[in-house]
């Protein structure tokens, strides 16, 4: 099982040294990362996120710069984009398949992208091996994660975890550290989800200290470190020096 | 049980705007929107409620007046206003407000979340929740709350929390990004009353039937008083609810329909909020429409005058209208909107919202081009505006 699913935000620190950051986290062994591409308006997250995605783009972090700095990385886990639909969709289904071969991007996770909204785009993404991680909620009933697990499958067993795993959001609201969730709900939700299909899962939102990923990891389940990790690394602390007590 | 698809259509036009790009958490939550949306349609006891709210506490319906003066001042024969600055709380936003806030109590909401621009929606959602002993928390811009000050205090009077948003420009798009963060995080007890024709499947539908009753009221009106039908209607276009509530009772008739944006202070991106030029294809706040945006992708710096008409994005219902041809869209610079305010006090002694005056502005373009009888929107009054007024026309 993979133990821990870190996420970066693109450009924050600085696109300079993302190629480094990338290298020290397959050193340490991470099997796949979530890379966030920083938009201007991420309804999805909190205070943190929402920081770091201004600071990177006031820096210069637009989509197509970042994905030229991830360009030729070999020395990286693999990697989900996180990202909102619309500059995706200036980029272009096309365009953006040929730009993302060249990176060690093996997957999106489109927050505000329902499977029934783009299904072309979708498509033509998945048929070049561009799956989209469906997101799981505190308000996805079972009849739901069904069928939203069905219309985004599971590749299959020989598919690196990046492109297999449905993302469990731990608690209602955004991304951020503020107030750890209740985890108790969580792992009935897991263990119900895990009822239903073999897929492996990643549980976050609010998961911070190495108590938590712990207990998440006891679920079955990987667990997601997000805001915390990108305060940490906007703050000067080094990746190995943040994530050697919560690597599992 | 919960719903588990959408009934209504979710799209508009041939260009298939709209839609409902929406994160998972919101999903069920909209889903469960739209089915207490359809059934309180068919349930005569909410219509009666409903109907009854508008007379007796919004005060509908509003009349329509008509303004020879400034007709004839501008080569015009015939203009009417439909007052919606008449209604309680002052804008055509309590008309959507209020029917809003009586879905959530039946669907046994009892928190009500809304963001505003101008304060106008703010206060119309503040007004009703008291009204109907809801809690409400609002969101607004910092840039917003400096210039539209007094509706700040009026919703507080109300027992409405306003939550000021710093993020960005500070106005009403970090506003809906912070409503929709907020809703995410209490859908559970929460209902967002989105305050345009704007957002994921069910608002934009949701919004323009709430406000269809100005252009149903409106075209009965001037039927009676002038016995024909005009040969143009137009009305200012933020988000674009007053925009359709006026102009699509009229879809069918043989007349032309206008719907006028913030023209700014230039034609750059970032001067301005017109977007049937200025913009491109795109997804913001769950919908896909005409919007402002940079090559990236990125949501464009918008500016207007008018707090209610500074927004990226135009309504999806009213972009797809314009792109099929069925409603032309116009701007109006901030200096035409602050002339025509003027014109509005002095010919016929009302003072018109900033937003409003935006549509009074091409009252001359239209008589230009041999347009003869006019109903125009009046959807808000001036008094939140007073002190732009004062700095900018140097009372
Ligand atoms: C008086 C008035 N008119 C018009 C608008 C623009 O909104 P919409 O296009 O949804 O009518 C606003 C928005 O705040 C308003 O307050």
């Amino acid at each position: 099982m993979n133990k821990l699913l870190p996420f970066i935000m693109a450009g924050d620190p600085s696109l300079e040294s993302l190629p480094r950051l990338l290298a020290e986290a397959k050193a340490l062994g991470i099997e796949a990362l979530e890379i966030g591409l920083p938009h201007s308006d991420p309804i999805a997250d909190g205070p943190v996120l929402q920081a770091a995605a201004h600071r990177a783009i006031q820096r210069g972090a637009t989509p197509l710069r970042v994905v030229e700095t991830l360009a030729g990385l070999t020395e990286s886990p693999d990697l989900i984009l996180f990202t909102y639909l619309n500059p995706l969709l200036q980029i272009g289904a096309e365009r953006l398949i040929g730009l993302l071969r060249l990176t060690p991007v093996k997957a999106l996770l489109v927050v505000d992208l329902p499977d029934s909204e783009e299904p072309e785009f979708e498509a033509r993404l998945r048929a070049a091996g561009y799956p989209i991680i469906p997101l799981l909620s505190p308000t996805t009933d079972l009849d739901r994660a069904k069928g939203l697990l069905e219309r985004r499958p599971d590749p299959g067993g020989d598919h690196p975890f990046a492109q297999r795993f449905a993302y469990v959001v731990a608690r209602l609201g955004v991304t951020g550290t503020g107030g750890a969730p209740d985890l108790a709900p969580v792992r009935e939700r897991v263990a119900a989800l895990q009822s239903i299909s073999d897929r492996p899962l990643a549980v976050g939102f609010g998961l911070s200290d190495p108590q938590a990923l712990a207990e998440v990891r006891a679920m079955g389940a990987t667990p997601v470190i997000g805001s915390a990790l990108v305060q940490a690394l906007a703050a000067g602390v080094a990746l190995e020096t943040f994530l050697h007590t919560r690597l599992g | 049980m919960h719903a588990t698809s959408f009934l209504l259509p979710t799209r508009f036009g041939h260009g298939g705007l709209g839609g409902c790009y929406a994160p998972e958490t919101l999903m069920q939550p909209l889903l469960d929107l739209e089915e207490a949306f359809r059934k309180a349609l068919d349930d005569s006891s909410f219509q009666a409620e409903l109907k009854s709210e508008l007379r007796h506490f919004v005060g509908r319906p509003t009349p329509l007046t008509s303004a020879p003066r400034l007709a004839a001042k501008l080569g015009l024969r015939d203009l009417y206003l439909k007052r919606e600055d008449l209604t309680h709380t002052g804008a055509h936003k309590i008309n959507n407000a209020l029917a809003q806030a009586l879905l959530a109590r039946r669907m046994g909401k009892t928190q009500i979340i809304a963001e505003t621009g101008a304060g106008q929606h703010g206060v119309a959602a503040a007004a009703a929740c008291a009204r109907l002993g809801l809690r409400c928390t609002v969101y607004m811009g910092v840039v917003d709350m400096a210039r539209q000050a007094p509706n700040v205090a009026r919703m507080r009077l109300f027992g409405t929390e306003v939550v000021p948003v710093e993020a960005g420009q500070g106005t009403l798009k970090e506003a809906v990004n912070e409503a929709l963060r907020a809703w995410a995080a209490r859908c559970d007890k929460a209902h967002y009353i989105l305050g345009s024709a704007l957002g994921p499947h069910p608002f934009p539908t949701m919004v323009r039937t709430f406000q269809t009753v100005i252009g149903e009221e409106a075209r009965a009106q001037v039927l009676e008083q002038a016995g024909a039908l005009p040969d143009s209607v137009i009305a200012c276009a933020g988000g674009g609810s007053n925009g359709l509530g006026l102009l699509v009772p009229f879809l069918g008739d043989a007349l032309h329909r206008f719907a006028v944006e913030a023209g700014g202070h230039g034609p750059a991106l970032g001067e301005h909020a017109a977007r049937l030029d200025g913009g491109r294809m795109g997804v913001l706040h769950g919908c896909k429409t005409l919007l402002l945006q940079d090559e990236h992708g990125h949501t464009a710096e918008t500016a207007s005058i008018s707090a209610g008409l500074d927004y990226p994005a135009l309504g999806p219902e009213l972009a797809a209208l314009a792109l099929d041809e069925k409603i032309e869209v116009l701007r109006a610079s901030d200096d035409q909107a602050l002339e025509a305010a003027k014109w509005l006090c002095e010919s016929e002694g009302i003072l018109p919202a900033l937003e409003s005056s935006h549509a009074l502005a091409l009252l001359p373009e239209l008589a230009k081009r041999g347009f003869t009888t006019v109903l125009l929107g009046l959807s808000g009054r001036g008094d939140k505006d007073l002190s732009t007024y004062q700095s900018k026309l140097g009372i």
